[in-house]
């Protein structure tokens, strides 16, 4: 292509297009604070652990089950607090590991993947969180059914249900209150990162087709 | 010790700049964005600098970074915009060897380069750099040949961006 040919000669002679910068800016710029993407990333993937650990830590159930007279439940969610910390920990290294590799002398494909999977790691532990309230919500329901004195109406009501009417109606609005809630995270989610990782995941598609 | 590596990182990019000039000028259209752009693949070069053996020439692995960060990393997005802005773009016009009509060819085809997406224009500036397939193919993670059906395409898109 003649023309691209043409450009080619004038860009590789130009040098005299661009206002220099001196030693004495450049030194001022490396000074002065990153705004990549990745920085961003790291910053609010360090405040979602954090987040969620809080919440997990916080939300600690064993006063609860005391209050309930539910000791025979005890081990078992001792067992569940201790898995849900290995979990944490491991994601944190998983997060880790994926941050260090995060280079810029890789190549673009390499880069972007990178980045990429160190969001979904980050993302990964987020539905993992989500994925535990759920459940704990659920155990959380049957101890209060079996163990509560207060919801024993409720289950007189049951137990003299013809079919499963009642039954059918609690499960329906727990799920969706689960169901409105995550849609309501998701697109927090998706706002949150699509901002930050609209131009890069662009680029990556773009870049994954030529390849095709 | 970290000072001197500080100094020669500093000399290096001063002779070097007009690589990082060239890849602002193709990926922003004002000088703020220019400006701003540079600082970013400054900080982001000098993060990198560690790793830099001088196995290769401090060019060669500055472009990568370059584009690297432009592509990849710098967060403000960058519309591409038709017309040719500013002072960078309009300096490079302006070469005293050029006759006008020759002048205007450039501008347009420069125009239509501007209109290209983020990944093509990578490919764009490591061919008027003069780099070989191999290299292109490398930088951007992708096989040699599919780097060079791409830059076929490119070339395809650019002559239908020039005559409508």
């Amino acid at each position: 292509m003649e023309e691209l040919d043409l450009l080619k000669k004038a860009w590789q002679k130009d040098t005299q297009s661009f206002q220099q910068v001196t030693e004495n800016e450049i030194y001022k710029m490396l000074h002065k604070n990153s705004s990549s993407s990745v920085k961003w990333i790291l910053i609010i993937s360090i405040l979602e652990f954090v987040l969620w650990t809080f919440i997990s830590v916080f939300f600690n159930t064993d006063e609860y089950i005391k209050q309930m007279h539910a000791e025979e439940m005890m081990i078992y969610l001792k067992i569940l607090t201790y898995v849900n910390y290995a979990v944490i920990l491991w994601f944190l290294y998983c997060f880790y590991t994926n941050y260090v590799k995060i280079s810029a002398t890789t190549s673009t494909k390499q880069l972007m993947q990178d980045i990429l999977r160190t969001r979904k790691t980050v993302q990964n532990y987020v539905w993992y969180n989500l994925g535990m309230m759920f459940v704990s919500m659920i155990i959380g329901f049957i101890m209060e059914f079996l163990y509560n004195p207060q919801l024993s109406v409720i289950k007189d009501k049951i137990a003299h249900d013809e079919g499963n009417g009642t039954i059918i109606k609690i499960v329906c609005i727990l799920s969706v209150v689960m169901i409105v809630f995550l849609v309501i995270f998701w697109l927090f989610y998706k706002l949150l990162y699509g901002f930050l990782l609209r131009r890069l995941s662009n680029n990556y598609k773009e870049l994954k087709k030529i390849d095709l | 010790m970290s000072e001197t590596l500080e100094q020669s990182f500093v000399k290096q990019l001063k002779e070097n700049q007009n690589i990082v000039h060239k890849i602002c000028r193709l990926y922003t259209t004002d000088s703020d964005a220019h400006n701003d752009l540079f600082q970013e693949i400054t900080i982001q070069l000098w993060k990198a600098f560690p790793k830099f053996r001088g196995e290769s020439k401090f060019s060669t692995w500055a472009y990568r970074v370059a584009l690297n960060t432009a592509i990849t990393l710098y967060r403000k997005s960058t519309r591409s915009v038709n017309t040719v802005t500013y002072e960078a773009q309009q300096h490079f016009f302006v070469q005293d060897e050029y006759n006008h009509e020759e002048e205007e060819r450039l501008k347009l085809m420069y125009q239509a380069v501007q209109q290209l997406n983020d990944i093509e224009k990578a490919l764009v500036y490591m061919y008027l750099e003069d780099k070989d397939y191999a290299e292109i193919a490398e930088t951007l993670g992708i096989s040699e040949v599919n780097a060079r059906v791409k830059m076929n395409r490119i070339k395809g898109k650019l002559i239908k961006i020039l005559n409508p």
